[in-house]
């Protein structure tokens, strides 16, 4: 692809030095956002000391309901914080591994089951974005240019921070990091992301899956009263949006399609299976 | 310049685009009227659970409503304990919350309408709205104006409700700025640059308001825009990354996807989490 670009005159130098530099303001940024999770954290803390909850015991239930793999692709997220979800590398039953989860009992409530659903929409994004790279790898969308590979690395990355910072809130909380992707739609979609065979495809997929995460927490903003939480889906709701507009883009569809960002695709705190 | 776009294509995508912003719109307008209705009359956290709207009643099974019912009902019990002793304390915070909240939406429409004024300026200029333009930049400035409309719209039919005044002006921190920069303005990246300003300011403006103003359905309705705004963003970006490295061309729906170079994957969403070093404060815009 390198050759395209020279072909077109395009300087990759200016534009490399842009994302470098928006990279740059990026991580100047996370510092900020991170002392706001840390106050998060306090208050959940504070909340669950409050309520009695004392759920740390049960973590250990959570970890036998999050495998979830296909095709040995859709693998688990939420690695970078050390957590594992069944990344077996072998063909999984995605249905049978959020029947588990579904079995056992919830220990997610109130704000914290928004912020688990949370968690688990961004590990199912997370997941989503490795198993398509996976099957481009692997020839199944033929030539996938430069500027999809870069999406879809970039995007992958900020889910999987969006992911860590949703999961530092419960595991300050005290409660079981989500590391896989316990949510009813998950089979669906692992199922829809095998059958893709182009980047037309994957790209409509992963733009249903940022779509419902831009609009499960534009809904979540007025259905928790944590500051620090209404705070965080306010943060992370925007950059989906931005997601969701380059994949328009990408498939030739107009970038900014609605005036209101909609709660139509919201997905429901039922929907999580832990 | 060359432009690869197909027209009837842009044509088409922007009427389909256009169809489903309708829908949207509709559903919007649904929530908008009723956050209006009960916002005229009473706080939504100031109401019982008994009284709570059908789509709030839709709730329970679908999320987690029993914080918000319980608010309401800690609220509902201060202010009957109010009522036997501090009811004076109650109406006072109550009454400084609905300023704020005024205050935030008045800012919000004074930025949406320094929006409307600058595409609309913009889109005189040949190189945005007239025969030399891009296509793709030109439906672009058009859709976007009408998007901030709506916006200033929803903003200011919220400041009404809850008893202030409609903000007709124009945000006066940035405006002084726009009317600067618009003599200045040589070709389309002065133009986008200047957008990619004033977007910014929007959409971190309502990131942080989300976090302030002081009923559920504000929150749902800055949130709302701050995504647009957010994808207004993305988008300049990415078109000011490919006017920078002298390809307007690739500049095109559908855009040559196979051709684009590899930053432009990226370039469009520079944060996982949306700054708001940029935010205006709640009160810049408030009407005086």
């Amino acid at each position: 692809m390198s050759d395209s670009r020279s072909d077109i005159g395009i300087s990759e130098a200016e534009l490399r030095s842009a994302t470098q530099a928006l990279d740059e303001l990026h991580r100047a940024t996370f510092p900020a956002v991170q002392a706001t999770l840390a106050d998060i954290e306090e208050h959940n803390r504070s909340v669950v000391a409050r309520v009695g909850t004392a759920a740390a015991s049960r973590r250990g239930l959570l970890l036998g309901g999050l495998a979830m793999a296909t095709t040995g692709a859709l693998a688990a997220c939420g690695s970078t914080s050390g957590g594992s979800a069944g990344s077996t590398g072998a063909t999984a039953s995605p249905a049978g591994a959020v029947a588990s989860a579904s079995a056992a009992a919830s220990r997610y409530t109130g704000d914290l089951k928004v912020v688990a659903l949370a968690a688990a929409l961004e590990n199912l994004a997370v997941a989503a974005y490795t198993g398509a790279a996976k099957k481009a790898g692997a020839g199944d969308y033929g030539t996938v240019p430069p500027a999809v590979l870069q999406f879809v690395t970039t995007v992958k990355g900020q889910h999987a921070q969006h992911a860590q910072a949703w999961n530092g809130v419960l595991t300050s909380a005290k409660l079981p990091a989500v590391t896989g992707t316990p949510v009813k739609i998950a089979p669906a979609k692992v199922a829809a992301l095998n059958a893709t065979s182009s980047i037309a495809g994957v790209a409509t997929l992963a733009l249903g899956l940022e779509n419902g995460a831009a609009s499960t927490y534009t809904y979540a903003v007025s259905h928790v009263t944590n500051a620090q939480g209404i705070s965080t889906a306010a943060s992370i709701a925007p950059v989906e949006a931005q997601h969701a507009a380059i994949l328009h883009f990408i498939l030739g569809q107009y970038p900014v399609p609605d005036s209101f960002i909609g709660i139509g695709d919201a997905v429901a705190p039922s929907e999580l299976t832990v | 310049m060359h432009h690869t776009v197909d027209e009837r294509r842009l044509r088409e995508l922007c009427e389909e685009s256009d169809d489903r912003h309708s829908d949207a719109m509709r559903t919007t307008r649904e929530s908008l009227a009723a956050f209006v209705d009960v916002a005229g009359g009473e706080r939504p956290q100031d109401r019982p659970a008994a009284e709570a709207t059908a789509a709030e009643a839709t709730g329970p099974d679908r999320w987690p409503t029993a914080d918000r019912t319980g608010r309401r009902g800690l609220l509902r019990s201060a202010v009957v304990g109010g009522l036997a002793g501090g009811g004076l304390l109650a109406v006072a915070a109550s009454a400084r919350a609905a300023t704020t909240d005024v205050a935030a939406l008045q800012t919000a429409a004074s930025i949406e309408n320094l929006a409307v004024s600058t595409y609309q300026t913009a889109l005189t200029l040949p190189f945005i709205g007239g025969s030399s333009a891009n296509p793709v930049i030109r439906a672009f400035a058009q859709k976007t104006m009408t998007q901030h409309t709506e916006h200033a719209q929803a903003f200011n039919a919220a400041a009404v409700k809850l008893g202030g005044k409609a903000q007709t002006g124009t945000d006066p921190k940035y405006a002084p700025v726009v009317a600067a920069a618009v003599p200045k303005i040589k070709g389309p990246g002065d133009v986008v640059s200047l957008a990619i300003t004033l977007e910014t300011v929007a959409a971190e403006t309502y990131v942080k308001d989300t976090s302030l103003v002081t009923t559920p359905d504000l929150r749902q309705l800055f949130t709302s825009v701050a995504g647009v705004e957010a994808q207004h963003q993305a988008v300049l970006l990415a078109v000011q990354a490919l006017l920078n490295a002298n390809d307007a061309a690739m500049i095109a729906l559908p855009p040559p996807v196979a051709q684009l170079p590899k930053a432009a994957g990226s370039v469009g969403f520079p944060n996982a989490f949306y700054p708001t070093s940029m935010a205006s404060p709640a009160a810049e815009g408030a009407v005086q």
